[in-house]
């Protein structure tokens, strides 16, 4: 019961694919500039995560890497088609809005790669709960994104004008999405060592010396 | 002054000053120099022969079947990840272990996809650039700007994994910001 209780909030908190392991940053630093995107990116990333790691889960394991890691590719390009068509009837406009990036999350490292490395070795139940969590994490974090940077770079919220009167356009850009994400990285890894003291394990990552 | 333009232009151009295309990659490659620049190599060769599949897909593929575009980019990185891991063990079978992995972190990320999905917009948008040579010329930009954005970050590497950064912000928080300050002087230059 302990294990599963940890590997929910690992994907969550303490293993956060965004914040932790910088996976799938590229929307983030460039769509997450309005909630609107966020949305959609949420959306279309849970689609396509889920359905594809749910049909590649039955791809025979004894197959070798390489045509593993292609047809888990194949499946995602797959399970996209639908996704993209379901995205244009619930978010009119966010494809034009999201532009390359939004195919970019059919190919994302959680399916090539993350899949053989982790959630594949897991029991199937285990899996599938643990994907779960590790793609609320990832749609927290881009809503959370998309809802500040918005508030912050044009004023509004979802749209709607907020009564804030410290727009900082730059955080619309690209540059401000990566100095944003930076802060929130930083921000997170403080928050994860209050919480569970996990000092001595950033201590212990790997750094070089100035001497 | 030619270079300087030359030089202006490829990082006012750069996937991951502009895009952020690829950027886990680089930031995991980065720990180590040499991983740095043969994975930066390795996905130079797949941005610049992936691009020659684009444009046969472009050139072919009807408007109306343009959903199946990633499917069909995806199958020929597929095909080209198959063809270098195989052409690599036949040369190499001694190395073949050690240096199979660039092909594997290359193969399917955002920076390789991404210069296809790059390359094909503007060439949807600017009817010129559907050629062949343009194609290849942008692959081929595309991998040298990711070989440049790993210099730029391999220059501050031990500074931003430095003792003297807070523990919370050392390693990738720092790169992040780092990148960030680069990509806003970028924005400036173009």
């Amino acid at each position: 019961m302990n294990n599963r209780k940890t590997s929910v909030f690992d994907g969550i908190l303490g293993d956060n694919m965004v914040l932790s392991s910088l996976m799938v940053i590229s929307p983030v630093i460039i769509c997450g500039d309005t909630l609107k995107n966020a949305e959609a990116l949420s959306y279309a990333f849970t689609s396509v995560t889920i359905l594809s790691m749910l049909i590649a889960s039955f791809v025979p394991k004894k197959l070798p890497y390489t045509v593993k890691i292609i047809i888990y590719a194949m499946i995602s390009s797959l399970v996209y088609i639908p996704v993209k068509v379901a995205t244009q009837e619930f978010y009119r406009g966010a494809i034009d809005r999201i532009g390359i990036y939004f195919p970019l999350l059919a190919v994302n490292s959680l399916i090539v790669l993350q899949s053989e490395a982790k959630f594949f070795r897991m029991p199937r139940a285990k899996m599938f709960f643990s994907l779960f969590f590790y793609v609320v994490g990832f749609d927290i974090v881009m809503l959370l994104t998309g809802l500040i940077r918005e508030l912050l770079a044009y004023g509004t919220i979802n749209g709607r004008v907020a009564d804030v009167d410290l727009p900082v356009s730059g955080l619309s850009q690209p540059f401000g999405g990566f100095i944003f994400l930076g802060l929130m990285c930083g921000l997170y890894r403080w928050i994860r060592s209050l919480v569970s003291r996990e000092k001595k394990e950033m201590r212990s990552e790997p750094y070089v010396s100035d001497n | 002054m030619f270079l300087i333009t030359d030089l202006i232009a490829l990082l006012a151009a750069n996937l991951i000053l502009t895009q952020a295309l690829g950027t886990s990659t680089l930031f995991i490659a980065a720990g180590n120099r040499k991983n740095l620049i043969w994975t930066a190599c390795t996905i130079t060769v797949f941005t610049t022969v992936g691009s020659v599949a684009a444009y046969i897909t472009d050139r072919n593929l009807p408007e109306k079947y343009s959903d199946y575009s990633l499917l069909i980019y995806t199958l020929s990185v597929g095909i080209l990840y198959v063809i270098l891991l195989s052409a690599l063990y036949f040369i190499s079978r001694d190395n073949f272990a050690k240096t199979r992995k660039y092909i594997h972190v290359s193969a399917f990320n955002c920076a390789v996809m991404g210069t296809l999905f790059t390359i094909s917009r503007k060439a949807s948008e600017d009817s010129s650039l559907m050629n062949l040579g343009s194609y290849i010329r942008a692959g081929f930009e595309a991998g040298i700007g990711f070989i440049l954005a790993a210099v730029i970050l391999t220059a501050a590497y031990r500074k931003l994994n430095s003792v003297k950064v807070p523990a919370s912000f050392r390693g990738f928080p720092a790169m992040l910001i780092y990148l960030g300050i680069i990509s806003m002087a970028v924005y400036a230059l173009k």
